[in-house]
């Protein structure tokens, strides 16, 4: 009731008096987690917006990081002032999940009148954000997934016209192009998402029991039992070999940018940072994408999402619902999808918005050519309950962060060196350090369990 | 005082030109870096000797941070923080040491505890807190009965309110609420002479005379010191403002727009690479404040006493 | 640590103190007040749950071998860094304070540091040790095993003591300079015509009259490097790697906020709070008595 005489007399106003315009509209926070230039992005995003029509504002508010906003968020939230939208990255969506601080997404446009496709969403992104039943929680904004990026040029060094499929070619290559003079066959870091999450779903196998998580709180690692351990293996003997290089921030250049230099033949990185590659790269250097390789031998399933969902929290007017239900509208429609994905390296999340980039012939323009890999990658199979419906795990920020450790350990020790028998000093230390994270992220998990005691996975 | 001690001397030159490389060539990579073009510091080695880019660096970082604005914004928080922070811990430090009362160590004790648990570990309750400072005062009603009598006497419900988020005092009050400032008086009080007290005493001057008129200007060089730790402290805040001000247009600050400059590195995905020319004529941009307020200031703190004692 | 003599008015003293006390409940004790309650709890990030957990968060920390390690880094880190900085100030403070030619662009250059904001210093730093770029990039060429604190703990801890105590040190120096001059120049003239030449009048004049500064430096150094290293270590190692530099005071930074541990990082910053209590006052009790203030 005193929502309509509010809307009866701000309709009465906005008659009377233009300048009383900007005044009436609804004004909304959605904070965000992007930075640099990706923040940029995401305001040109709300000025869109705000653009679009004249009853609504959203103020796009950075947080700095993924983190950041995260913490923000929930320090704003149990202040009563939190944003009406929040952006959180992969890793916080069970917390959020859980948190009972949320309008569900299925639930917002309902109510708001929108009458929303949900089938439209790619599905191995839609169901990390969706409950058991599959009703999106929160919209897909910034997706990826990830890929291997192969500089042309080199593998045209030892005669090789196309990626490798299998980790084993990738071992062939890489000893071809030391041979060849190539100091750097490929750029690796300790990244878990595009190293470990992302090998883990490709090949069917689990990261944690209960369907990694999906079927309970009490589920536990078993990365160390699994063909991931193999995995490691490979990427530390051809480290030692000096085949493989390990590119951190800390010590100077990342991935990236070694690959964009033409300094190293390969990297597994995100599809996000395509264009950066674009942008940053050596002059006249040819590259391209392919999906991850796989070990021989096998079936390859679905990739996994990655990036951050928009979630709009509880404690808002209606007005400033109906602002945010507009918002979240405007970001899933085709032209909004191929904004973004023209602007950044993320991909379109809604078969229409692919779609309607294919046909206008996005794919086909140089600058972009290569960015579909990500979609086929995602939609490689269908996704499988067990191992590629991604992880639902508690602490994930700081499970990742385990295993991080783990991989650096393992990347840094000089044991297999010094070893009578490298190779098994390296499965040795291997299998060491991965029980060690194991043992920690199985605390973290108990921890988390305890914490959450009594509570369901929606 | 004239003394002939040539290897002395030229000891003493070496060992003050190894203090100045170390402290000055952090910065002068800063500078260098803003001076170049991106490609030219994406190639190692890196030049040492400053590119032609300074100028459009500068105005890059500048309209990209929308750094004005906050510049004055810094410039107000570092002030109040620091003249706020010389306020209270003068007083405090003076009630603690010329005066005899029950409860005075405890209460030194209490103020000086807050040395050893950073903002950075207290963060999200005390974002709590100023989203309402007047909360614990209300909780202590609410427990006490007073709320409850006020209720009866004044028939509306008791509810204090008293945002402090996106506002400048916000900004600045919780960093004033720390030790640093009072310790550092009261080492400086402890030294000052009993005969000096006692002779004030004689010549009938109360306590708040001799506060003004005998101890302030007795510790200036210490307040000018503080005033200068303070401002930097201030100036140099990175984690609250960030939490505190949403609204950066108006409450932003200057060493927070770095955060525009350098990009988080991402845990998965979007960790973007930063413009490292751009984002090192930001710093310089914002480094440059705090350089100029200690090279005006370190005059006067450092020689303060020697006039007097001359 | 009283004084001989003082007021008696004893409410006007408690006046006096209000108003800090104030500012200090309200933004210190009654946050920190929460952060004791979540040690002895579990508090979920977004509110709800609080099951009283009896000490289970303290056992959980002290159980976690990943904890002692950081305890012991942090007290190798706060010795080496307070040692570096104020050894290194005092020694700079003391020549400055001769006056030979130059002097005052020299202590204008020394104190700068202290001025730069940990972000921007950090990110300086990275550059500087960055072995693929900047300056040791040249070194390493040369001995590619030499230094990589990406992959070498023992060099990421050095790189953060260097990088902190390089702050600090400015910081010691401005408070030993102007320590420095505020010793009577007629002091020392008078131990210079007695004969005592500067290394003499340094070590049985200036220093010993330094005692107040150097113990006020003192806590403040230690109690400091247990507790404001986070900047540099968030922006130049991020704790890593593999742990090498994650200290206390990073491991409930990452535990609470990043994790979403709130109890167990808040037991943790109790412990860490109890540790600094204890050092700050075996300071008082056995160091400060050797301080003459008047």
């Amino acid at each position: 009731m005193k929502m309509r005489m509010m809307a009866t007399a701000a309709a009465l106003l906005l008659a009377g008096s233009i300048s009383a315009q900007a005044a009436d509209k609804t004004k909304i926070e959605f904070w965000h987690g992007l930075s640099g230039d990706l923040g940029d992005a995401v305001g040109e995003v709300c000025s869109r917006f705000n653009a679009s029509q004249d009853k609504y504002e959203v103020s796009c508010v950075s947080q700095g990081s993924y983190d950041a906003a995260l913490q923000n968020t929930i320090a704003a939230y149990r202040a009563k002032k939190a944003p009406t939208v929040v952006q959180v990255f992969d890793a916080g969506t069970l917390d959020m999940m859980l948190s009972d601080a949320f309008v569900p997404a299925h639930q917002l446009m309902e109510k708001n009148g929108y009458k929303i496709d949900w089938s439209k969403y790619i599905s191995s992104i839609s169901d990390y954000y969706a409950n058991s039943k599959g009703e999106l929680y929160s919209f897909p904004f910034n997706s990826s997934s990830a890929l291997l990026y192969w500089n042309k040029d080199m593998f045209a060094k030892i005669g090789v016209t196309e990626a490798p499929k299998t980790w084993e070619e990738v071992g062939e290559d890489a000893k071809k192009m030391k041979a060849a003079g190539i100091d750097c066959a490929a750029a690796i870091n300790d990244d878990t998402w595009a190293l470990m999450e992302q090998f883990d779903a490709i090949h069917g196998i689990s990261t944690a029991t209960l369907d990694n998580g999906y079927g309970g709180l009490s589920t536990e690692m078993k990365i160390n039992q699994t063909k991931f351990v193999d995995y490691m293996i490979f990427l530390k003997t051809n480290l030692d070999a000096g085949l493989f290089k390990l590119k951190v921030p800390q010590n100077g250049a990342t991935i990236v940018q070694a690959f964009a230099a033409g300094d190293c033949a390969m990297m597994m990185d995100s599809v996000a940072d395509h264009g950066v590659v674009g942008r940053t790269q050596k002059a006249g250097m040819n590259w391209g994408t392919a999906m991850l390789p796989v070990f021989a031998g096998t079936k390859r399933l679905n990739s996994l999402v990655g990036g951050a969902s928009l979630w709009t929290l509880k404690g808002h007017t209606e007005a400033e619902y109906a602002a945010a239900a507009a918002f979240l509208n405007f970001i899933g429609q085709p032209t909004s999808e191929e904004f973004w994905s023209t602007r950044t390296g993320y991909i379109p999340v809604t078969k229409t918005g692919f779609k309607y980039l294919t046909d206008k012939g996005f794919y086909k323009d140089p600058k972009y050519a290569g960015r579909e890999v990500a979609i086929a990658s995602l939609t490689a199979s269908e996704v499988n309950p067990h191992f590629s419906r991604g992880n639902r795990l508690g602490g994930f920020v700081q499970i990742r962060k385990e295993i991080r450790d783990a991989m650096n350990t393992i990347y840094a020790s000089d044991a297999p060196a010094k070893a009578a028998d490298p190779a098994a000093a390296t499965r040795t230390l291997v299998q060491a350090e991965l029980d060690k994270a194991v043992e920690r992220s199985n605390a973290i998990l108990r921890r988390y369990e305890k914490t959450y005691a009594g509570r369901d996975l929606p | 005082m004239i003394e002939r001690t040539p290897i002395l001397n030229a000891a003493t030159h070496a060992i003050l030109i190894c203090g100045i490389l170390v402290a000055l060539v952090p910065m002068w990579l800063v500078f260098v870096a803003a001076t170049l073009t991106l490609p030219e510091i994406n190639t190692p080695p890196i030049s040492i000797i400053p590119g032609t880019h300074l100028i459009e660096n500068l105005t890059e970082a500048w309209v990209r941070t929308g750094m004005g604005s906050k510049l004055l914004n810094s410039l107000i928080m570092a002030v109040a923080v620091a003249a706020g922070k010389i306020i209270f811990s003068s007083i405090t430090a003076f009630g603690i040491v010329f005066f005899r009362f029950p409860g005075r160590m405890l209460m030194f004790w209490m103020i000086f505890i807050t040395l050893m648990l950073p903002l950075e570990v207290r963060i999200v309750p005390t974002y709590a807190v100023a989203s309402n400072a007047l909360s614990p005062l209300q909780a202590i009603f609410d427990v006490t009965g007073i709320s409850w009598l006020y209720q009866q006497v004044a028939g509306a419900e008791l509810d204090m309110q008293w945002n402090l988020l996106n506002t400048h005092t916000g900004l600045i009050l919780p960093l004033v609420a720390t030790a640093t400032g009072t310790f550092l008086y009261r080492q400086f009080f402890m030294t000052i002479p009993d005969e000096l007290f006692e002779a004030s005493r004689m010549d009938g001057a109360g306590p708040m005379r001799f506060f003004v008129q005998i101890l302030m200007p007795l510790s200036r060089t210490n307040m000018i010191a503080l005033f200068t730790i303070m401002f930097l402290y201030a100036w140099n805040q990175y984690l609250w403002p960030i939490l505190v001000t949403t609204d950066r247009e108006h409450f932003g600050t200057a060493v927070m727009a770095l955060r525009l400059l350098i990009p988080a590195v991402g845990d998965s995905t979007g960790g973007a690479v930063p413009d490292w020319n751009i984002a090192m004529a930001g710093c310089l941009i914002v480094i440059t404040p705090p350089l100029v307020v200690v090279a005006a200031l370190q005059r006067f703190f450092i020689r303060g006493l020697i006039a007097s004692d001359k | 640590m009283a004084r001989k003599t003082a007021y008696k008015a004893a409410w006007l003293g408690g006046l006096l103190l209000v108003p800090q006390m104030a500012l200090v409940l309200t933004f210190f004790y009654w946050p920190a007040g929460a952060a004791l309650f979540w040690a002895f709890t579990l508090e979920r990030p977004w509110g709800g749950g609080n099951d009283f957990a009896g000490f289970d968060n303290f056992l959980s920390v002290f159980n976690d071998s990943a904890y002692w390690e950081a305890v012991i880094r942090s007290f190798v880190f706060a010795f080496s860094a307070t040692a570096l900085a104020m050894l290194g100030a005092l020694v700079l403070a003391l020549f400055c304070d001769r006056q030979l030619r130059f002097f005052r662009v020299v202590r204008t250059g020394l104190i700068w540091p202290y001025a730069v904001a940990a972000p921007a210093a950090a990110v300086a730093f990275r550059f500087v040790f960055a072995p693929e770029a900047g300056i040791f990039a040249t070194i390493v060429k040369q001995h590619p095993d030499w230094w990589n604190p990406a992959q070498n703990g023992l060099h990421a801890m050095l790189m953060i003591i260097v990088a902190y105590s390089w702050k600090y040190l400015a910081y010691n120096f401005i408070f030993f300079i102007a320590g420095l001059q505020a010793i009577p120049r007629s002091l020392i003239e008078a131990a210079a015509m007695d004969g005592a030449g500067p290394l003499l009048r340094m070590r049985t004049l200036q220093i010993p009259l330094l005692a107040p500064t150097f113990f006020f430096l003192l806590v403040i150094n230690l109690t400091d490097s247990f507790v404001d290293s986070f900047g540099i270590i968030d922006i130049t190692t991020g704790g890593g790697p593999s742990k090498a530099t994650t200290l206390m005071v990073y491991k409930i930074y990452f535990d609470g906020f990043r994790g979403l541990d709130y109890s167990g990082a808040a037991a943790q910053s109790i412990v860490l709070m109890l540790l600094i209590m204890v050092l700050t006052f075996v300071q008082f009790r056995y160091i400060e008595r050797k301080v003459h203030y008047t």
